[in-house]
């Protein structure tokens, strides 16, 4: 019963204080003692801030009764906002808490959460179903995008291959039947590739991107070692999202 | 989950989606269905943090019974992924950038016959030139 020993404690204790306080000197007595510690000033005559009847006085400036002006007082102890809410209102109430305590609940609850977890396998978030949170920048699985026209954007500039840190891509360019200049190979090794996303930021037209896609296992190596066909058809399958993640991140780049 | 919590949560979804879920997620799960996609799974969303432990508030419900996470699409994986907000149905940026070459979703098939293997994209190149080999001339030695 700790919150009664508190109260018990504490109450009569609390309200002594407060009476305690409200025999204290007042504020006029107060102003008094401020004034007449304030050191006189030198030069009494032509000091500006000095009223004609202070000067008349010899610069003593008379007592006043200091007074804000009414409505912008201090608050009283008794008109302190907030005094009107009772912030226990809305919670338990004692004889809540106390049966609380007394029969347990909070243990009761608890050994059926450990009961509930007992049939079950461990988990945050049951994988397949629910997945975690990712980025739109998230650097995933990698594909070559196209225009909105079909058109493959890749223009064979090899400036990811030049940047690639971890030198997992392979890029071969001739020129197509029509004269533009496109990649015959495209190939990145994804047993090599460090996922840094520097492919992505190297290049000019928004080619090569790394999507959000992270399930993408497989069985045997060699089927990680892309080509340029599996890009584009990653791209091609994934560009409504691809799209929309960049759309999302453009504001900040 | 509190005892009262379950039962509720099962007489809203009823008996028979209780044992599927049973069966499938473990776990009792009540939401709104935001919507399927082309193979027919169901995605669902409860954004109640009293009902759904925040981070476990959106889920998918497989139409295979063989399920395997790649059967989401990628419209909807943006979705489950918490990338999106909005699901691809509601989402005007996602359809607005849907371009109409979009290819099918195929989900992962490594382990099976259909599995991605890695050939030569350059072999059309180097074969179209075929060496021929001159018959030698001269008076032969
Ligand atoms: S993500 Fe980095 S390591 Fe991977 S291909 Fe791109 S540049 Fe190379
Ligand atoms: S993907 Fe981009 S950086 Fe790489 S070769 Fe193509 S256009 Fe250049």
């Amino acid at each position: 019963m700790s919150f009664v020993r508190a109260y018990m404690a504490a109450g009569p204790s609390v309200r002594a204080a407060a009476m305690r306080m409200a025999t204290r000197p007042n504020s006029a007595l107060l102003a008094h003692r401020l004034l007449s510690t304030t050191a006189p000033r030198s030069n009494k005559a032509d000091d500006p801030f000095l009223s004609e009847a202070a000067k008349a006085q010899g610069g003593v400036i008379p007592p006043m009764n200091v007074r804000s002006p009414a409505g912008t007082a201090l608050y009283s102890a008794k008109d302190e906002p907030g005094k009107d809410i009772d912030p226990y209102k809305d919670g338990p109430s004692a004889i809540d808490k106390a049966v609380q305590i007394f029969f347990l609940t909070e243990i009761l609850r608890g050994m059926w959460i450990v009961l509930e977890q007992f049939f079950r396998p461990p988990y945050t978030i049951m994988y397949p179903f629910e997945k975690g949170p990712l980025s739109p920048r998230f650097r995933g699985e990698h594909a070559l995008r196209r225009y909105p026209s079909g058109e493959e954007r890749c223009i064979a500039c090899k400036l990811c291959e030049a940047i690639c840190p971890a030198q997992a891509i392979t890029i071969e360019s001739e020129a197509r039947m029509d004269g533009s200049r496109r990649t015959t190979r495209y190939d990145i090794d994804m047993t090599k590739c460090i996922y840094c996303g520097f492919c992505q930021e190297a290049c000019p037209v928004d080619a090569i991107v790394e999507t959000q896609n992270q399930e993408y296992s497989t069985e045997t190596r060699e089927e990680l070692l892309y080509n340029k066909e599996k890009l584009l058809a990653n791209g091609d399958r994934a560009e409504a999202e691809i799209a929309a993640n960049l759309h999302a991140d453009h504001v900040y780049r | 989950m509190s005892l009262a919590r379950y039962f509720n949560k099962v007489r809203r979804i009823g008996l028979k989606e209780y044992f599927r879920q049973m069966m499938y997620i473990g776990d009792v799960k009540v939401g709104r269905c935001v919507g399927s996609d082309q193979f027919g799974n169901r995605y669902f969303e409860n954004m109640n943090p009293e009902e759904e432990v925040p981070g476990r508030h959106r889920w998918v419900d497989f139409a295979q019974h063989d399920f395997n996470a790649t059967q989401v699409p990628a419209e909807w994986h943006a979705w489950i992924s918490h990338i999106r907000k909005d699901p691809p149905p509601e989402d005007r940026v996602m359809q607005n950038l849907s371009p109409s070459w979009k290819a099918p979703w195929i989900e992962n098939l490594t382990g099976t016959r259909g599995a991605y293997r890695p050939y030569n994209t350059t072999l059309p190149k180097y074969d179209t030139w075929e060496p021929k080999v001159a018959s030698r001339e001269g008076p032969s030695a």
